[in-house]
């Protein structure tokens, strides 16, 4: 009773997924069906050509041409269907990937921090193969194995109803004992699954990690962390096992004894004269034919089961909302920007607390502080990563949220602290956008100072570089990063922690190319250096998420001992640097 | 050395054989169990194919002459013999599915084995996504051919062969006849495997390779948005995607090409019974019975065979994936451990000696360097960047060996020593600092065998000790304080502070710092640099900076440019070629 009920909400499920290849499906459907249509007829014709011998009227010719034709028709019937069921499959994986994809970019980068990447990479991969092993195997496997069933049992009970039922009976016993096998598996399954996480996650870390391993000797460590996952995955593995090798023989004689069956009871029958030798010898076949239908259905049920979990996994990505996209506004900018109460948390977890300051358009400002201030998410919310929990960011007098997020993007550079070099050549990367035009370009590899690294790499600017940039020293992957944000031609540079990696004299090189190359642009610069600073129109001092002071170098100096403290602990180099 | 997977030296596939030989090797040790299996599928199938011979001649002798009694002796006989398959079969599957999961379980173990042991280079060269793809999922290619495929394959074959005997046996020239069909398929196979199995293999690496993309895109997210390239990742993607697509198209019709030619062959062989047997029995020659039988061996024959057309695009699939994994497990660390027993008294603790260096091959990196460094002493590595300063820090760590050249550790080469002794006795605070996803506690312990087992208030005295109670202040929850080893919970500041306490709680007698604080701000940098000065008078510190306050301290500095290392002379002269570029 309860099962319909069940039934009608999951065909909107992972059923629902091939409602646009309802063609295709139809067309596998159909050729499956008549290839074993005919697959139940040929036991048929050679049970008659038996009979028709011991009855004397045999006759080769027709014989040979049915049973010719029929073979060759299965032949011809099953590798359609086998062309178009991997056709059908690829596609819908094709095209759940894609869908998954488009989904994917349109969200914000606060919801990939929350969905995390691993998962989605499991989503992308694992959970769309499980699909596609649900549409190539499971639905020509399902309608074909009930029409064989359903067609065996039928001809079975037009040849001897009596003996029919005896193998009919068989077929309720199998199920049961799959029905409450595979009930078991599946909780187990669904466990492994876990441990199949953890192994992955163990994996995922030794790679990403090995130049730590390397370095403190911890491979015994990671290899004993594995042995243990492992094992646990070896314990499952055995547990499903013990439970089908119940299974499996349970099946096998189940069917023995209904053949059993047919040789006594038939076995009588033919001795009374009410059933012909052709009728039993057909019989055995049928039962044959009969049994693995029985055994497919079984193991289809689980890859439905699989499936349909993979599918739960996948429509929750697909049915998240969509990023909030609501601005329209396309102008160009001037780049003044204001920041008003703005406070961020991270669920408990306070980052940044009442914010407000507000930049000229082509000034300079800078944030200083220190680690874990909250330097980075403030200038992510100035980049609209993320978004105040209260409060509002405003360029030009408009809130960020109202612009249209590509002409937005296009108008704003970020130099991000870590280096994101993607694999492609090193012209690829830094024009990555497609503002950039061939001066942008040309100006923002001369403000950079990429040249001069990338002039003695083997193909100079059409260099790929690898892609954790390994054969790139850490400075040089920050100029890149810069040249990338710069080629925008931007309005607004956010630069986070950019001199960190870059030594002292390029630092100077470099910052002095901007100011000169881009003399109408406002700069925003995460920095722990005041001495590159000073001259600055304005400094916010972030200390624990909250604005301690604000204003000129030599404001801060009377008024804020924080920043007096900073520039002390700076002093001694300061000293040589202003020197020189 | 080589360590690019999908540049590999040879270029050229394995046979099939030579595949399944290497993976036979890794499951010697299970030999005795894989042979009682064996015997266990034979029985198995004995028994199964004992049935249709009894019945057959129940149904020649008994049915046929109309004697019931006959008929129910053997249908107890027939129970009997149904009774022992079943033990035997719940036997059989039971051990070779053990079989198969401790072979995979050996398997895994194996590749991880070789991934901890290859060095640094090996990860470099490779992708990350590419590497988890090969580890992952095509270990799981072969995880499906044994626990679902290894069973059937060789339970199939055995049936099979044994059907082939009763067909051969019971009538020969009706048994080869029979047999004829499944020849051609034999020679039908064998011409189309290796054409199928490049499919294959071409399919799993368009997989890796879109791994290799989503992880990519997905880890850079944020450069992606922020640069409004959303295009960039669908187009990137699109590309992967569409390549997988056409391949696994390619596959899935290789893989399928065998199963409609085998059940042709199948009909076929029916049809040459029934004609041919027919005529035997009008010749006198062969019986009724024994034609019904016959056509029930035939199927015991050919449905197995099917099943086997099936499981043969299986198996194409597991031994390709099985050359990616061997493709690892090939690769020999070349980085292994050598004798030397010089003793030389008074050495330096570390020394460089004519020291040449490149990643790839011809293209050296590192020209001739010479240092030496002394106990106890602070040594500062400048210059600009890209000057070969973190390569120079890596040679001594040995996370490489030099081209030509040697590096000294207590005057003894480097490559002699143990890397658990290497690795106690220098430390190496990484450009870009990793963590684990766990607690502060984990990660500051992470390779530490010594505090292990330490209460939280024990390490927490031990902290005290080594002056890092400020620095771990700086978490909220201290020791138990979460962090994740990717996303923007944890600062990059706050990252390479665990670093820090990570590798200065290790005490190691050298300790390098390449640019460990370069995101950690002055006030606490202050504090990080008493700590350097209150480590052990023995311990030798090597420092790569580019500000100048964290290398004011040194004994001596070495200005790293073009592959060249110097001596630079006094803190001045350095601050004076660092601000007026006079390096030449």
């Amino acid at each position: 009773m309860k099962q319909p009920s069940v039934k009608e909400k999951k065909p909107s499920g992972i059923f629902g997924l091939l409602r646009p290849y309802k063609g295709l499906i139809a067309l596998l459907v159909l050729f499956a069906l008549l290839g074993n249509s005919l697959n139940l007829w040929l036991p048929k014709i050679i049970g008659h050509g038996i009979d028709d011998f011991s009855h004397g009227i045999f006759a080769y010719e027709p014989l040979i041409i049915k049973f010719g034709l029929a073979a060759l028709l299965i032949f011809v019937f099953t590798y359609f269907q086998n062309i178009i069921q991997t056709y059908a499959s690829e596609k819908v994986a094709k095209s759940l990937r894609e869908q998954l994809a488009e989904k994917i970019s349109r969200q914000s980068y606060a919801w990939m921090e929350q969905s995390n990447p691993s998962r989605l990479l499991t989503n992308l991969t694992a959970d769309v193969d499980s699909i596609k092993l649900f549409v190539s195997q499971a639905i020509v496997s399902l309608v074909s194995s009930f029409f064989i069933i359903i067609g065996a049992s039928i001809l079975l009970l037009t040849i001897d109803w009596k003996l029919a039922l005896v193998v009919i009976a068989a077929i309720p016993i199998m199920g049961i004992t799959f029905f409450l096998v595979l009930k078991k598996v599946r909780t187990l399954f669904l466990k492994s699954r876990e441990v199949m996480d953890r192994l992955n996650k163990v994996i995922n870390e030794s790679i990403l990690g090995a130049a730590l391993i390397n370095v403190v000797n911890s491979q015994q460590r990671e290899y004993e962390k594995f042995l243990d996952a492992n094992g646990k995955a070896l314990e499952f593995g055995l547990s499903i096992l013990r439970l089908f090798a119940g299974l499996i023989p349970v099946i096998v004689f189940t069917a023995n004894m209904t053949g059993l069956a047919i040789l006594a009871l038939g076995g009588r029958f033919v001795i009374d004269g009410s059933m012909t030798i052709g009728d039993f010898a057909a019989f055995n076949s049928y039962l044959t034919l009969l049994i693995f239908p029985v055994l497919v259905i079984g193991f289809m049920s689980n890859v439905i089961a699989q499936a349909t979990a993979s599918y739960q996994r996948i429509s929750g990505v697909l049915n998240s909302p969509d990023m909030l996209e609501t601005g329209t506004l396309v102008k160009k900018l001037d780049g003044s920007i204001s920041c008003e109460h703005v406070s961020l948390s991270y669920g408990e977890k306070p980052v940044l607390k009442d914010i407000s300051f507000s930049v000229k358009a082509g000034s300079k400002i800078a944030i200083i502080g220190p680690t874990a201030a909250g330097k980075t998410q403030l200038l992510y919310l100035l980049m609209r990563l993320t978004k105040p929990n209260e409060g509002a960011i405003k360029i030009d007098g408009e809130d960020i949220a109202a612009y249209e997020s590509e002409s937005f993007h296009q108008q704003v550079g970020f130099v991000f602290q870590d280096s994101v070099v993607f694999n492609m050549s090193v012209r690829e990367n830094i024009a990555f956008s497609d503002v950039v035009t061939d001066a942008s370009l040309e100006k923002a590899i001369t403000t950079a100072e990429v040249k001069e690294f990338t002039d003695q790499l083997p193909e100079k600017l059409s260099t790929i570089v690898s892609e954790r940039g390994t054969s790139l020293s850490g400075g040089q992957k920050q100029r890149l990063m810069l040249a990338r944000a710069l080629a925008l031609n931007p309005k607004i540079l956010l630069l986070d922690d950019f001199t960190a990696r870059v030594d002292t004299r390029t630092e100077r090189k470099i910052l002095a190319n901007v100011h000169q190359n881009y003399p109408d642009l406002t700069l925003v610069s995460v920095t722990q250096k005041i001495g590159a600073v000073t001259h600055y129109d304005q400094i916010i001092l972030l200390m624990q998420g909250e604005m301690i002071a604000a204003g000129t170098h030599e404001e801060l100096m009377e008024k804020s001992p924080d920043y007096v403290q900073i520039f002390n602990s700076q002093q001694s180099t300061s000293n040589y640097e202003l020197q020189s | 050395m080589n360590y690019n997977l999908n540049k590999p030296v040879t270029g050229k596939g394995v046979s099939n054989y030579a595949a399944f030989k290497g993976l036979l090797q890794l499951i010697s040790h299970e030999k005795s169990k894989l042979a009682v299996a064996l015997l266990a599928t034979i029985g198995n199938s004995g028994l199964n194919l004992l049935g249709p011979l009894l019945t057959a001649y129940v149904i020649d002798t008994y049915v046929m002459h109309k004697q019931y009694h006959g008929v129910l002796v053997y249908s107890a006989v027939l129970l009997v013999v149904y009774l022992a398959a079943f033990g035997i079969n719940y036997l059989q599957t039971k051990l070779m599915g053990t079989v198969g999961q401790r072979t995979l379980y050996t398997l895994r173990n194996a590749v991880f084995h070789k991934l901890q042991q290859l060095p640094v280079a090996f990860f470099n060269q490779n992708k990350a996504g590419d590497l988890i793809s090969r580890v992952n999922s095509d270990t799981d290619k072969l995880n499906q051919f044994f626990s679902q495929s290894l069973m059937q394959f060789v339970g199939s074959i055995i049936s099979m062969t044994g059907a082939g005997i009763f067909l051969l046996t019971l009538n020969i020239k009706l048994g080869a006849l029979a047999l004829l069909p499944a020849l051609l398929s034999l020679i039908f196979t064998r011409l189309l495997s290796p054409w199928v199995k490049k499919k294959n293999a071409a399919n799993l690496k368009t997989v890796g390779g879109l791994s290799a993309e989503i992880q990519e895109s997905l880890s850079n997210f944020k450069v992606v948005v922020a640069f409004g390239r959303r295009d960039y990742f669908m187009q990137r993607f699109n590309e992967a995607n569409q390549k997988n697509y056409t391949s696994a198209t390619a596959m899935g019709i290789a893989n399928n090409v065998f199963l409609p030619f085998y059940s042709l062959m199948s009909s076929v062989a029916q049809l040459l019974i029934l004609v041919y047997g027919v005529h035997l029995i009008s010749t006198g020659s062969f019986t009724i019975g024994l034609l019904v039988s016959y056509i029930a061996y035939a199927n015991y024959f050919y449905s197995p065979l099917r099943q086997l057309a099936a499981l043969w695009a299986n198996f194409q699939t597991a031994m390709a994936g099985w050359e990616r994994i061997s493709e690892i497990l090939v690769l020999e660390n070349n980085m292994g451990t050598i004798d030397d027993h010089t003793r030389q008294e008074a050495a330096p603790l570390l020394e460089m000696k004519q020291v040449h260096f490149g990643y790839d091959e011809g293209r050296e990196i590192l020209h001739n360097i010479n240092l030496s460094l002394e106990k106890g002493k602070t040594y500062a590595l400048v210059g600009p960047t890209g000057g070969g300063k973190t390569t120079t820090a890596s040679l001594i760590a040995r996370l490489y060996d030099p081209v030509k050249g040697r590096v000294l550790l207590d005057g003894k080469d480097i490559r002699s020593f143990d890397p658990a002794e290497r690795t106690r006795r220098i430390g190496f605070i990484l450009q870009d600092p990793i963590l684990f996803t766990g607690t502060v506690r984990e990660n500051i312990l992470y390779g530490n065998e010594e505090y292990e087992n330490y209460t939280n208030d024990q390490l927490e005295e031990v902290i005290r000790t080594a002056n890092l109670e400020k620095l771990l202040g700086l978490f909220e929850k201290g020791l138990e304080t979460q962090v994740q080893s990717a996303g923007e919970g944890v600062s990059l500041g706050q990252k390479q502070l665990i670093a820090f306490m990570r590798a200065v709680l290790r005490k190691p007698d050298l300790l390098i710092l390449d640019e460990a604080t370069a995101n950690i701000d002055t006030v606490t940098e202050q504090l990080l640099s008493e700590i350097l000065d209150n480590l052990p008078a023995t311990t030798t510190r090597v420092i790569i900076a580019h500000r100048l306050n964290t290398i004011e301290n040194a004994d001596e500095i070495f200005f790293v440019n073009d592959g060249a290392v110097t001596n630079a002379g006094s803190f001045h002269q350095v601050v004076d070629q660092l601000m007026h570029g006079n390096r030449h």
